[in-house]
């Protein structure tokens, strides 16, 4: 088995090489686009992964959440900020900005409420249980954004300057792209901060790893609970409104979508783990824009899904605890 | 000890359940200031149980738990160590993913005076040399009687007014659990209260000041240690003497 996994892997070196060969520049763009879609992605991939870390539970209503903080940033963009095409430089950035804190703080408590309601009543009972809650509450979420926007597509006005920060030799990076990055970036940087070096993380990081025993050393186990909620919607509503800037529009199921795929990456890196679920993340970002524009043999579109799942049971079967996941004795 | 100051800690007729199953049916202990107090009896007689309702883990449905004079029956567990109870629980419960200092770090994260903790933590490593030598090391990966260390280092961490222990000589070999008793009278004699809970009974009897036998959720004997070491069906049953 090990041989065919190598194998594998060798073959999509080299159709990876042969198409860098045919076209360098050309496939450094498509590197570009995959880089954009992991950053999206890698938002919503630390919030499952954030709330399995610490409650082993799969938030399936957390895409649902980012959606509603996709559609809460194009009402924000279009309708109350006003912003078009013609908007000021100046003023889009304040309109981006203000709408980034909305989003995180609405998804963020809409998140922890969830929590309170949903899963929190449901701490005791067998696992089955909050899992079926979620499940409720995703279509609850969703059937929320139906009531509000209608089942059909909500689109915003495209705000992103589209001009290139750099072209050189065939090689261009658009405006668009960075800013994606620019508003993900810090974001990442912020809950690395979070997590690692402030007294509220470690206190996520011990309930993380055994909840009666950071009782016993004081901590609010509830409280850091709602926290991590707190701050997994605060992501998924910064990938909403990146999500919504980047691809212009979305609707009710959008977040199911991209939750599966969040979801996937975070496993795919090792669920609980952060820089897993980014590196995750980045994966099946370059795997989708490699697949669907590289030109020499690549299985086109149709096939991205099974291609990202093809992979993801190859490594549950080679390595169960994913990328980066540590093993632990409890088989996580 | 005068016998009309309010004791420590005082457990009256505490019953615990867990979900419908009743574990402790009625118990009635008492910690006095610089006591060392020992639970003993058999396995699922109650004991770890006892501490869970302390500890806030696990509240009574019925009866009364007091520490220096407040109820604390309902207080929840976080609030409970604030108080100055701190224990090293059963099965070790260390953060297996961080290193023995990070460990030892968190046992202190509810006090404020953060400028005495490399003082403790210095102590805890007097204490256990060990553990200095593994100090970056992360907890889950040493061996048990390495982990039992640094349970209860972590434990002394919190600066407890009482300690609760349970089965600090588990999984360790006969020489560590010499040093550990040592280290329990040696915490004692410092000032902090003890609540220890031993299947080593023999053990737990020599170092305690007074213990209570449970058995399957009850107080069946409470005396001096020295008096039930002595006592002839204690012997039988938990000292292996016929």
């Amino acid at each position: 088995m090990p041989t065919v996994a190598a194998l594998l892997v060798a073959l999509l070196l080299v159709w990876l090489a042969i198409n860098l060969a045919k076209g360098p520049a050309y496939f450094t763009n498509i590197a570009f686009i995959g880089l954009t879609n992991g950053a999206v992605y890698a938002l919503v991939a630390l919030g499952y992964t954030l709330v399995y870390g610490i409650l082993e539970l799969i938030n399936f209503a957390h895409g649902d959440v980012f959606m509603l903080g996709g559609l809460i940033s194009a009402t924000m963009i279009s309708a109350v900020f006003g912003v078009t095409t013609k908007s000021s430089t100046g003023f889009l950035v304040l309109a981006i900005v203000c709408t980034l804190f909305i989003a995180m703080i609405g998804c963020g408590v809409l998140n922890a409420a969830i929590e309170f309601v949903a899963y929190r009543p449901l701490r005791g009972a067998p696992r089955l249980a909050p899992l079926i809650t979620a499940i409720g509450m995703s279509f609850i979420l969703e059937n929320i954004a139906i009531g509000w926007k209608g089942p059909g597509y909500t689109a915003l006005p495209n705000v992103l300057p589209k001009g290139d920060v750099f072209s050189a030799g065939g090689v261009t990076y658009t405006w668009e792209k960075l800013i994606v990055v620019l508003i993900t970036a810090p974001v990442l940087a912020a809950l690395v901060y979070l997590v690692q070096r402030t007294r509220q993380g470690k206190a996520m990081r011990a309930t993380a790893q055994d909840r009666d025993a950071a009782a016993m050393m004081g901590i609010n186990v509830n409280r850091t609970i709602s926290f991590t909620f707190l701050i997994a919607g605060g992501l998924a509503g910064a990938g909403g409104l990146v999500y919504a800037l980047y691809f212009g529009q979305l609707r009710y199921d959008s977040g199911y979508q991209l939750g599966l795929i969040a979801f996937t990456a975070a496993v795919l890196g090792g669920i609980g783990n952060l820089p897993g679920a980014v590196l995750g993340a980045l994966c099946i970002g370059f795997i989708q824009a490699f697949n669907e524009g590289l030109r020499w043999h690549s299985p086109g579109s149709d096939w991205t899904e099974s291609i990202v799942f093809s992979i993801l049971i190859l490594i549950l079967v080679f390595r169960p605890e994913g990328l980066l996941g540590e093993r632990t004795p409890e088989g996580g | 000890m005068s016998a009309t100051a309010e004791p420590l800690l005082k457990l009256d007729g505490v019953q615990t359940y867990y979900g419908s199953i009743q574990a402790l049916k009625g118990i009635s202990i008492e910690v006095h200031e610089g006591e060392i107090v020992t639970l003993i009896g058999a396995n699922g007689a109650g004991k770890s149980t006892t501490l869970r309702s302390i500890n806030g883990l696990n509240h009574p449905r019925h009866g009364t738990i007091r520490f220096r004079g407040r109820d604390i029956t309902q207080t929840a567990a976080h609030d409970v160590v604030r108080m100055g109870i701190a224990q090293s629980p059963e099965g070790r419960k260390l953060f297996p993913r961080m290193t023995v200092v990070e460990n030892l770090e968190m046992g202190a994260f509810q006090r404020k005076d953060r400028h005495a903790l490399p003082e403790d933590m210095e102590r805890v490593f007097t204490l256990f040399p060990r553990l200095a030598e593994r100090r970056n090391q992360k907890a889950g990966t040493m061996s048990g009687g390495e982990q039992q260390m640094c349970a209860i280092g972590r434990a002394l961490m919190a600066r407890p007014t009482l300690l609760m222990l349970d089965e600090p000589s588990m999984g360790l070999a006969p020489i560590f659990v010499q040093r550990i008793f040592d280290t329990i009278v040696e915490v004692n004699k410092q000032g902090t209260s003890i609540l220890l809970v031993e299947q080593n009974a023999l053990m737990a009897l020599e170092v305690a000041n007074r213990g209570y036998v449970l058995e399957t959720g009850k107080v069946a004997m409470a005396d001096d240690a020295k008096a039930l070491a002595q006592n002839d069906d204690v012997k039988r049953t938990y000292l292996g003497e016929i």
